[in-house]
């Protein structure tokens, strides 16, 4: 491989130049430096600027002797330490005039060979040290530093945030941490480019709000910002300070919407990171609100969070130990005159061994989030499943029972199988296992709900729209759903009982249902008063603490034993 | 002929010398010869002769740099002591302390 480079960095040999018009200084240096480095020799001021113009990416260190013909040496430090390309390129000058070395300093030189010259060895050593701190500090300024926005990275924003603390200990301080949302929206709108700029221009006002506030900026992630700054009283003035328009004219109207999370006057035995994981617990909790887009940390959001990793992570247990336990609400017919127990709701509790009983209000939000209520759901089908069986067989008593099921299994295919399966394992038939589905459901990508609606009733399953009147389903799709009765919700119930009765809505709805051959479900009935107009209105089916609470299983075949012998 | 010999009869300070260039004598005598080409040049003597005390001061500089690394304590010495005279334009005998290195110049190139 003769005559051809190795294309190795490391095998290079760094680059100085000399700008010494003495020939024998020249030589000299050449014959002490030459085993080490490349010698580039400029004899003039004029050629060293020319080099340095082509050359300065690779160059690694400028030897200036101070006295040159034409352009004085002290012009090219001067030129060298003006021009921000070069300004990080290191320059030791070389003089016998001690005092030009003060001015020298001043202009950014970093270090003195004094003439005539000290031992080799020590001329060695402080160009080798020079370009070692050098080049550290080039590897500080490019690691410290995003490269999109010149903001702080994460790293050293989070170490420079701990030094500050060092420096101010009593200082009360904020971490802020704020983020555009749905900036991928903006990348797709605007171009990737136009993204990048809206970046760069929230960059700068962060760096504009710390340089005249105090504190540091970092851009820790695509486009989440974070500050750490003192405390301040108002966090709206922030926002509106870092907020941009789309299109970059300040004036515009139409501004990037952004979310911010604070942990204000945060508890400096924190470490920093976690003090910022506050900040964005806060910021995850206004994703999307338009109106308040600045949430600020306090405690209940962490004990929230912990309570739903704790639940995550116990969740696997409670399925096998069968902490969830299957409660059952009675349903009835209040057709005729005297009140039907006609079937019932399968509702789910957590017993946690060490939480106690957990509400389904605290876990069934976080595992619908999650996904888990899949499996949870497939374990309540099932219990209620050989529940129905073992009723028919012990208590002679054949009794329907709703189960609900959520959003995510109408998206899974094999749901109907599944469902299926559950019901041949367990002897029962599919008009046992009624199937609840939140009206919500079939708002979002209605169409491949309803198909998998239809695929249910096909089946032979009969589907209860659940809460009904809370969704946004329009009255028309209403004709196009295939259900086989309508679950009024709760809430609807419940408002129409206030203090200002008004059950306009209420009849409304039923008679809508009637208008469509659906028979209607009240719940939530506590009162007799709501009993009697519902029944009055046409409402069919009624659940309730009026008739039961929900009851643990014992409980609840005591009470269809009850209700049968009645 | 120069040698080590010779430049340290001449008054040279060769050790100091030799150290600059790293130990290396052949370097040492060869840059010798180079700042006595240097040396015979007329342009301090005319810049001098002419009153240009800038353009002096100049050629003095520079010819002091390459004297005093190679430790030719006879020459340096006047030369030293002339271009600390030119930088402050300092009256004097300029004449006097020229005629010193055009002496011990013409002493190192007959050695």
């Amino acid at each position: 491989m003769a005559g051809q480079s190795k294309f190795r960095i490391s095998e290079e040999k760094k680059r100085v130049l000399l700008v010494e018009d003495e020939i024998v200084n020249q030589e000299i240096l050449k014959e002490i430096l030459g085993d080490t480095y490349e010698v580039i020799i400029a004899e003039t001021g004029e050629e060293a600027l020319k080099i340095i113009e082509e050359r300065y990416e690779t160059l690694s260190i400028v030897l200036l002797d101070l006295n040159l013909p034409g352009i004085k040496g002290i012009d090219v430090l001067g030129r060298i330490k003006s021009n921000p390309a070069y300004v990080n390129l290191p320059v030791i000058v070389m003089t016998s005039d001690s005092e030009a070395e003060v001015e020298c300093l001043m202009l950014g030189a970093i270090d003195f060979i004094p003439k005539p010259y000290p031992a080799p060895k020590v001329i060695l050593a402080r160009i080798l040290r020079t370009v070692e701190l050098s080049e550290d500090r080039e590897t500080l300024r490019l690691t410290e530093r995003d490269h999109l926005t010149g903001l702080y990275n994460k790293d050293f924003f989070y170490r420079y945030a701990a030094q500050l603390d060092l420096y101010h200990k009593d200082t009360p301080t904020d971490a802020i941490v704020f983020d555009v949302n749905h900036f991928h929206t903006i990348n797709d709108r605007y171009g990737k480019t136009r993204g990048d700029e809206i970046l760069k221009l929230i960059a700068d006002k962060a760096l504009q709000f710390v340089k005249e506030n105090g504190g540091i900026a970092c851009r820790s992630g695509a486009d989440t910002f974070m500050i750490y700054c003192t405390h301040r009283p108002d966090y709206q003035s922030v926002m509106d300070r870092l907020s941009v328009c789309p299109d970059g004219d300040d004036s515009g109207k139409s501004r990037i919407r952004m979310r911010m999370g604070v942990y204000a006057d945060a508890d400096k035995t924190l470490d920093i990171e976690r003090r910022f994981d506050r900040a964005k617990m806060a910021a995850d909790t206004v994703r999307d609100h338009l109106t308040d887009p600045i949430a600020i940390f306090d405690h209940s959001m962490r004990e929230e969070e912990i309570l739903a990793e704790q639940l995550i992570d116990d969740f696997p247990a409670a399925i096998n130990e069968k902490q969830f336990a299957v409660f059952y609400q009675p349903k009835f017919n209040v057709r005729g005159d005297v009140p039907v127990l006609t079937s019932a709701e399968a509702l789910v509790r957590w017993n946690h061994p060490k939480l106690g009983m957990v509400s389904p209000g605290t876990f069934i939000p976080l595992f619908e989030k999650n996904g888990l209520i899949q499996t949870l759901d497939k374990y309540v089908w099932s219990e209620t499943a050989s529940k129905i069986r073992e009723w028919k067989d012990r208590l002679n008593v054949s009794l329907p029972v709703s189960v609900n099921v959520s959003r995510v299994d109408l998206f899974d295919p094999e749901l109907p199988e599944k469902l299926l399966d559950i019901v041949k394992d367990s002897g029962v038939s599919t008009e046992d296992l009624l199937l609840e589905i939140t009206e919500s459901a079939y708002t979002e990508k209605s169409e491949t709900v309803i198909s998998a609606v239809e695929s249910l009733r096909g089946c032979g399953f009969r589907i209860e729209m659940d809460d009904f009147g809370s969704g946004y389903s329009s009255l028309s799709m209403l004709s196009d759903m295939p259900v086989d009765a309508l679950k009024l919700d709760m809430l609807f119930i419940r408002s129409a009982f206030k203090e200002r009765k008004d059950t306009r809505l209420l009849e409304a709805m039923i008679g809508l249902a009637k208008s469509f051959e659906v028979p209607t479900i009240a719940e939530g009935v506590e009162t007799e008063e709501q009993f009697l107009n519902l029944k009055r209105m046409g409402c069919d089916i009624i659940q309730g603490y009026y008739f039961s609470r929900p009851l643990p299983v014992a409980d609840f075949e005591r009470f269809i034993t009850e209700n049968k012998k009645a | 002929m120069i040698t080590v010999e010779t430049l340290k009869e001449y008054g040279a300070d060769v050790n100091q010398g030799l150290t600059r260039c790293a130990g290396n004598e052949a370097l040492y005598l060869r840059l010798v010869q180079m700042i006595l080409t240097e040396l015979s040049s007329e342009t301090l003597g005319d810049a001098l002769q002419n009153g240009d005390l800038e353009k002096a001061f100049e050629a003095a500089h520079k010819l002091k740099g390459g004297v005093c690394n190679l430790a030719l304590t006879p020459i340096a010495d006047p030369l030293c002591e002339l271009t600390e005279l030119l930088r402050n334009k300092t009256p004097g005998d300029y004449g006097a302390l020229y005629s010193r290195i055009v002496d011990k110049t013409k002493e190192l190139s007959s050695l």
